[in-house]
């Protein structure tokens, strides 16, 4: 069994290097098929994992060996297959393949094709050992490992400012919420003496409170950073700068995850400080709604996914701070599929319109796409959660734990989330595929996608329809390990009320959504309607003013306190005062020297003047010594 | 031979050098590669004989120079100086292998052969006055190179280098004499040995004089804040070879004696200065990444980052337990690596273009892709991305610092956000983007010479990242007799308490022979 653990670890490693190898010469098909098929091969191994697991219940944990030891301090290559690592495990490597199929087509004619497939397998493995690390340290490597795999793929194209912006921004925010998850790695150590989850987190419950309190916060911070939680978010709309399957493997499906990962996996911790839990859901339900809100009105259509995937991970995160783990999860692993699916056919839609995101220009893709249009529909169904496709399941599940729990506020703002949900992903459905065509005023000629990118998405179309199905099994198996507890609503009727009245709300939005934006009177805006100067559109279409405010009273002020520091502080007081001690001993020496000038009078004048100091300096030691008794008195008398 | 090991291998390159003087001018190049690979390999051997599972003095010398003083030839290796004179070793022979100046070759490369000397020399002396020998000789020839094949300011630079680091040498040495002196009072004997100077314990406000004496020599050796002026001067100017070679091993020497002496002669001290020091190291970690930041010049970005490097090094030092002075000496060695790396990097691009000025750059991952990819590992090296070589030692460094302060160490934890800002900004003005410049549209890759240096590198970069373990096993055992040496001769409750008992027997212990008065 260990056969297949390593070989669904270090088949993307393998990928990754042989895609390497080509990444000075010329774009070769190979390097794209290789790494696929390595993926296959980790995909399939773990299936074979799942499969033992879900049936045995067996879990797999091998030290392969020692990393780091020093001390008291010892951290080994540690790797466990369990119940929550294993479904990680499945969702990473199958939506991976899945868009590493489709980015042979995709990348079909970029100079970087080998490049991009050494990146993106890289990024695969430095994933899979952030799943399947069996101790914070190794957690830690693959979370900066998906951090540079995140930098190298948003920048991929690095000839452009924006994508080299971006990639450093995301870096660099995410380095911020690191020393958070570092420090909370720290207090682990320091309390409980390791860093392994087994038996750091059975030595939890007999810790202080306000230390686990701590510990949660700051590996909270961690999560903040990977999973672009306010107001840590802003990195998240503008890696939007990478290649489309980037965004769908890692800014939708899985590294933005991992940040709920985390939560899921230390709920030994989080389930000890549930006031802690309280305020990740209450963060989560807030970015599900401020993210939701931005989607809104966005004309960019990468990044109006990319809110929803903001506003869809303040879902899970809602879920897992209330205790429901495992409903977190399912939610992720329901979410990675559709949304990769929605974000594939994104970029089927882009390639089609030669680079333009702009949705008011397109309508009407519907007659030419249909493959792209029936997914990408499937897809927005799915994400608003209309039953039985995924999201029903997955997202249902979440409003019925907060509503349990007794958590109203969360519940009303979930719920409203939902209906914007189904709005803004079906204005995207409608601007893009229906009405008029638009796009023929920019003399655009679109044309469907390669029939083998369409094949690769099959997948996911047909998980996006039917996870929901694998909700019991999914249930016995993450259960034992995570806190099974159930959510019902007591009474039957408010249940069927529940669901019912939310099913209606939102199909209600979606159909005003398609209402609105598939009549002919749909025109590219162009600054002058009385809804572009609302207050309130002017507000969300500039994210709130945030990114704004970080540009000119962060990045500026940091930019110019280091050239202050520099030119006024490093060089004009730290090293004058230097050079100004040294040049005291340089003049001293320069006025002194006249004495020493070998003029026999100017000599004589200052042999005379050194005498009479010296027997002055005699006289007044010797006074200082006769009158000793009576200066001391004086001197005590002055209180000295 | 093994018993003068490391004789040989502090006077084998002197010697050498002595010899070149009469070597042909075309060949002194194989002659300098051939002489520091040997010096290299004997290096290895002493790795390779040396005993990991012994925390004391191994291939110890002793020769008696003025015994009525008791000033000896003493010379030994333990688990923490192993490494650094390894690295010594290795910097000057790859530097030679690669060296990039023609002017005067000879020169130079006789100059480095005697600088190894004077390297090795100090982290291997057991003798104050020895040490203090090694050390000051050690600024000779590095005046000649800056002051020879510097820039247009080498003048100044190099004359800045050694009065600084000169000056508080002083102040240092005096400090030496009062503890030969301590020694005598409490023994009848002189003595300048180190290792009887260990069993020496001073009552605390002895210490805290004797401490800050021995700090001036080191902290403007390291450089600490606000000593640390002279280097972007010293670094500016000087040639490639002198950068490497001083932001790899003569930086280090400061911190290694902060280890060798502060923390064993001086534990009560040590925990009363801890605090000063720390913030000390947080300004040097945020304050010069800042400036670093600020820099147009790509080597002063380079220069700044060392500084700001070094202060997580100082602050694992001061953790006072085995995980920070363990990652500290760790650190060390993987700040040797990565910034000299990043300084023959730089002088791969100023060797092309003469100009170290980042705006004259943009787009260079186009032009030279195997250049911006060796860059690029050596950036995320210094940015501490772990499975490289820097992680390993910021992290034990930080982790055994917040054992001591949580709140300094969430300070000193910025190290890792204000490094990836210099850097990815750095990198990004040189290496993305679109090539504006019409003289770089031809700039040729790395070539082999170069290459020569940076494989090897790159390659211990990673390696020495996922598996660091050889290297953490010696140092740690040897860290731990330190450290509990520092225990059983701390003074003070408060002291007592901050430096953990290591509970394994020591060798560096004896009984403490008597107390000073």
């Amino acid at each position: 069994m260990e056969l297949f653990l390593y070989t669904a670890l270090f088949a993307p490693l393998a990928g990754s290097l042989f895609a390497a190898l080509f990444g000075a010469s010329k774009k070769t098909k190979i390097a794209g098929i290789v790494p696929s098929a390595l993926l296959g091969l980790s995909l399939l191994s773990s299936t074979v994992l799942l499969i033992l697991v879900f049936m045995t219940g067996r879990t797999i944990h091998v030290e392969m060996m020692t990393w780091m030891a020093a001390g008291d301090l010892y951290i080994p290559f540690g790797f466990v297959v369990d119940q929550v690592s294993v479904v990680m495990m499945m969702v990473v490597t199958l939506v991976s393949t899945v868009v590493h199929v489709y980015a042979i087509g995709y990348m079909d004619h970029d100079k970087g094709f080998n490049r991009f497939f050494s990146y993106l397998s890289a990024f695969v493995f430095s994933m899979l050992i952030l799943v399947m690390s069996d101790n914070f340290a190794g957690l830690f490597i693959g979370w900066e490992g998906v951090g540079l795999c995140s930098w190298l793929l948003i920048g991929f194209w690095y000839h452009k400012e924006s994508a080299s912006w971006a990639a450093n921004e995301a870096f660099i925010m995410n380095r911020i919420a690191d020393l958070g998850m570092l420090i909370g790695i720290f207090l682990v150590y320091w309390n409980t003496g390791t860093l392994q989850y087994k038996e750091a987190f059975a030595a939890m419950p007999s810790l202080d409170t306000a230390i686990l309190t701590w510990m949660g916060i700051f590996l909270f911070i961690g999560a903040m950073g990977k999973s672009a939680q306010f107001p840590l978010h802003t990195w998240l709309a503008d890696a939007m700068e990478g290649p489309t399957p980037v965004s769908a493997l890692i800014h939708a499906a899985t590294m933005v995850t991992a940040g709920v990962y985390l939560v899921v996996r230390a709920n030994p911790l989080y389930s000890l400080i549930p006031h802690v839990g309280l305020f990740i859901a209450s963060l989560g339900a807030f970015v599900a709604l401020f993210a939701a809100s931005m989607a809104l009105v966005n004309r960019d259509m990468k990044r109006v996914i990319a809110y929803s995937t903001l506003s869809q991970l303040g879902y899970m995160f809602a879920a897992a701070g209330l205790g429901a783990y495992w409903v977190a999860l399912f939610h992720l692993m329901a979410h990675a599929f559709f949304k990769a699916l929605l974000f594939l056919g994104a970029g089927n839609v882009m390639h089609a319109m030669h680079d333009e995101l702009d949705p008011f220009k397109m309508g009407g893709l519907s007659k030419v796409m249909k493959g792209t249009f029936v997914m990408m529909t499937i897809a927005s169904v799915a994400l608003a959660g209309i039953f039985p496709l995924a999201g029903f399941f997955s997202k249902d599940l979440i409003l019925e734990v907060a509503f349990v729990e007794h958590h109203f506020i969360i519940y009303t703002v979930l719920l409203l989330t939902a209906g914007l949900t189904a709005f803004y992903s079906f204005r995207l459905v409608a601007l893009i595929f229906h009405g008029e065509d638009r796009y023929k005023h920019f003399g655009i000629h679109p044309h469907e996608a390669y029939k083998f990118m369409l094949v690769a998405m099959s997948p996911l179309l047909v998980l996006a329809v039917i996870a929901g199905a694998f909700k019991m099994g999914y249930f016995g198996m993450v259960t034992e390990l995570l806190p099974a507890t159930e959510y019902h609503v007591h009474s039957a009727a408010t249940y069927w009320i529940m669901t019912i009245g939310t099913q209606l709300f939102v199909m209600g939005a979606i159909a005003y959504a398609y209402k609105k934006y598939t009549s002919k009177d749909i025109k590219v805006p162009d600054g002058t309607s009385k809804m572009e100067n609302s207050f309130g559109y002017k507000l969300l279409i500039n994210q709130y003013y945030i990114p704004y405010f970080y540009e000119n009273y962060i990045v500026k002020a940091y930019r110019e306190l280091s050239e202050v520091f520099w030119t006024k502080i490093d060089q004009k007081v730290v090293d004058a005062t230097v050079d100004g001690i040294a040049n005291i001993f340089y003049q001293t020496g320069e006025k002194t020297r006249v004495m020493q000038s070998g003029n026999l009078s100017t000599m004589l004048k200052w042999m005379v003047a050194g005498t009479v100091a010296l027997l002055s300096l005699a006289v007044a030691f010797g006074l200082a010594a006769r009158y000793s008794v009576e200066i001391k008195t004086f001197l005590s008398g002055l209180g000295v | 031979m093994l018993d003068h090991i490391l004789s040989i291998l502090i006077f084998f390159p002197a010697l050498a050098g002595v010899l070149g003087f009469v070597v042909n001018k075309n060949s002194i190049r194989s002659y300098g590669v051939a002489v520091a690979t040997i010096e290299f390999v004997l290096a290895l051997w002493l790795w390779f004989v040396f005993d990991s599972n012994v925390s004391g003095m191994q291939f110890m010398e002793q020769i008696a120079l003025i015994p009525t003083f008791g000033i000896n030839y003493i010379v030994g290796v333990d688990g923490i100086s192993l490494f650094i004179i390894i690295l010594a070793a290795f910097f000057t022979m790859i530097g030679i292998a690669s060296l990039g100046e023609t002017k005067d070759i000879k020169n130079m490369i006789i100059t480095l052969l005697f600088l190894q000397m004077t390297m090795v020399g100090v982290f291997a002396a057991l003798d104050a006055i020895v040490f203090y020998l090694f050390w000051e000789l050690s600024l000779v020839p590095m005046l000649y190179i800056i002051g020879a094949w510097g820039g247009p300011l080498r003048i100044y630079a190099s004359v800045k280098f050694f009065l600084y680091t000169f000056a508080g040498s002083l102040v240092m040495l005096v400090g030496m004499l009062f503890m030969a002196y301590f020694y005598y009072q409490a023994t009848g004997e002189w003595s300048f040995a180190i290792l009887d100077w260990y069993r020496l314990i001073l009552p605390e406000s002895f210490q805290l004089w004797l401490f800050v004496a021995f700090f001036m020599g080191f902290a403007i050796k390291v450089p600490m804040f606000p000593f640390h002026t002279w280097l972007p001067y010293a670094h500016g100017q000087a040639p490639t070879i002198g950068s490497v070679i001083l932001a790899a091993i003569l930086l280090k020497m400061g911190t290694y004696a902060f280890i060798r002496f502060s923390l064993p002669l001086f534990p009560d001290a040590s925990v009363y200065f801890m605090y000063p020091i720390a913030v000390l190291a947080i300004i040097m970690i945020i304050y010069t990444a800042m400036v670093a930041y600020a820099q147009k010049d790509v080597k002063q970005v380079v220069a700044y980052s060392s500084v700001s490097h070094m202060g997580v090094i100082i602050l694992g030092t001061f953790a006072l337990n085995v995980e920070g002075i363990t990652g500290s000496i760790f650190l060390m060695i993987a700040h040797g690596v990565v910034s000299g790396a990043l300084f023959l990097l730089v002088g791969v691009i100023y060797d092309r273009r003469h100009t170290k000025y980042m705006s004259e750059f943009g787009g260079l991952a186009h032009v030279m892709p195997r250049y911006a990819t060796i860059f690029g590992v050596m950036l995320m090296a210094s940015v501490g991305l772990p499975l490289t070589i820097n992680f390993v030692g910021e992290f034990l460094s930080l982790l055994g610092f917040y054992k001591q302060s949580h709140i300094l160490t969430l300070l000193a934890g910025t190290a890792i956000i204000v490094g990836a800002i210099y850097m990815l900004a750095a990198y990004k003005k040189m290496f993305f983007g679109v090539v504006t410049k019409e003289e770089n549209k031809h700039l040729k890759d790395v070539n082999k010479r170069e290459l020569l240096a940076l494989i090897p590198l790159t390659i211990i970069t990673i390696w020495l990242g996922i598996y660091p373990k050889p290297l953490l096993g010696p140092i740690n055992t040897s860290v731990e007799a330190v450290v509990s040496l520092m225990h059983e001769k701390s003074l003070s409750e408060e002291a007592k308490q901050r430096i953990p008992s290591v509970a394994k027997d020591m060798a560096l212990i004896t009984k403490p022979t008597g107390e000073a008065h």
